[in-house]
């Protein structure tokens, strides 16, 4: 965005220079008119459909809807959302399919903010990707303005744009959306090969695991994670009965963390336990909740 | 035209009568949340002016011109009509700026002609690119947007290729 605003913005006051100088500040002047015009318009839509955002989340039914969606929200944009940003989410993709343009935006600025403070890095994340590229790709089943302007302009079968426009809007926006995901894979393939490492912990099946020795066992690695200079929490260790696998999303010593949660586990249960060590890389466990 | 209408009324009638079965008080909710809209204008209104001065300058230049011009014969070939390339380009940048080109269009060949349905279609199924990143990113820390331009970028494109396309074929 930088980089393209920087070179339009740049060959267009050189190409002004040569061609039309006198009307440059003019120019210049009249987007900022316009702009002025703009957001003082957008203010007023916005506060309609903030309003009405409002009596929705105080009915609740953006939570339904959250819940209606989620198969959806959960595809698109990982598991890993709380619930507020669901809403927001929910509201956005609604609004979107409703062809309600203005609708969608104060709600999908406030759904971006949510996936912004889930995202630790300062470069999009794929959800945050995946919410722009829906938005930029306006899936949209009714194009109302374009049909009353070609009404307004003599338009005999001016509706006839209607599935035609659906037809354009879905490949766009399946497109899109396939686009994303390939991407973030791609990305997370590349993190994968060079830094992603399993450890799959077996523990004798007579050994019940408590879900307290795990919760634990999951602070004291995140520790080890700060030691290690990573702030972000990259650890995820997940249990069945007979299984802990811890999986590391950053570079890390295999031995080393294996061996830190070998000593806190036979510390916490006192006891000498025999412990098969299993390191795979991952395989790309669906994408979206590893991806940073 | 007839349907379409009546979404938005029929839709806000059944959420206040939902409201009202709810016992919410539809009135304090409204005023509540819409009492976000003006410091969301304020936010976004930098980034507001950012994007239109460039677009501002970007037709009164005339670069859209010449990049039009230029580009014209690459489009044709994929099969968008060279009297719409302008529109795909501003297309990403600036709805009304688009809008007007569209009108244009539609007074120089008539609402009905192939290339006003070809307009209408891409402008149906697309969205202002440019504006809505900056929009939606200005309120995060997000500095760097990835690959999220050009993906959008390239299925607009797709778009307005598949929109002649249909156009051609219904």
């Amino acid at each position: 965005m930088r980089k393209i605003w920087f070179v339009i913005m740049l060959a267009s006051l050189v190409l002004i220079c040569i061609t039309d100088p006198e009307n440059s500040v003019n120019a210049l002047m009249k987007a900022g008119e316009s702009a002025v015009i703009l957001s003082i318009k957008l203010m007023g839509i916005y506060a309609i459909w903030l309003g009405i955002l409002g009596i929705v989340d105080e009915t609740k039914l953006s939570d339904k809807m959250a819940s209606l969606l989620s198969p959806v929200i959960d595809f698109l944009f990982g598991r890993e959302i709380d619930p507020v940003t669901k809403n927001y989410l929910a509201m956005n993709l609604s609004t979107n399919i409703l062809g309600m343009g203005n609708a969608c935006t104060p709600m999908g600025i406030k759904a971006m903010q949510g996936l912004d403070k889930l995202n630790p890095s300062t470069t999009a994340s794929t959800a945050m990707i995946m919410l722009l590229v829906i938005n930029a790709t306006s899936i949209q089943i009714l194009p109302t303005t374009i049909i009353g302007l070609r009404v307004a302009y003599g338009s005999t079968t001016s509706s006839d744009i209607i599935i035609p426009s659906i037809i354009a809007t879905t490949i766009t926006t399946v497109l899109g959306v396939i686009l994303v995901k390939l991407f973030a894979k791609v990305k997370f393939k590349d993190k994968n090969n060079s830094k992603n490492k399993q450890i799959t912990l077996n523990i004798p099946s007579k050994q019940k695991t408590s879900p307290h020795l795990f919760s634990k066992l999951f602070k004291r690695t995140n520790k080890t994670q700060t030691l290690n200079n990573s702030p972000i929490s990259t650890t995820e260790i997940l249990t069945n009965k007979s299984n802990l696998t811890v999986t590391s999303t950053k570079k890390f010593k295999n031995k080393r963390l294996f061996s830190y949660i070998k000593i806190l586990f036979i510390k916490n249960r006192n006891s000498n336990q025999k412990f098969k060590m299993v390191t795979t890389s991952i395989k790309n466990k669906g994408g979206q909740n590893n991806v940073h | 035209m007839s349907i379409s209408a009546f979404v938005i009324p029929v839709l806000l009638i059944l959420l206040l009568l939902y409201a009202w079965r709810k016992k919410v008080n539809a009135y304090g909710a409204f005023a509540n949340g819409a009492k976000g809209a003006f410091d969301l204008c304020l936010e976004i209104f930098p980034f507001l002016v950012t994007i239109f001065v460039v677009v501002e300058l970007f037709s009164t230049s005339g670069l859209a011109d010449y990049l039009a011009n230029f580009l014209a014969p690459a489009l044709n070939f994929v099969g968008i009509p060279t009297e719409l390339t302008q529109l795909i380009l501003i297309r990403p940048f600036s709805g009304s700026a688009s809008l007007t080109l569209v009108e244009e269009i539609f007074t120089k060949y008539g609402a009905d002609s192939y290339i006003s349905r070809c307009a209408s279609v891409i402008m149906g199924s697309s969205e202002t690119v440019f504006y809505v990143s900056t929009v939606y990113f200005s309120q995060t820390k997000t500095k760097r947007l990835a690959y999220a331009i050009p993906v959008a970028l390239l299925c607009t494109f797709v778009g307005a290729i598949f929109s002649c396309l249909i156009c051609r074929i219904i």
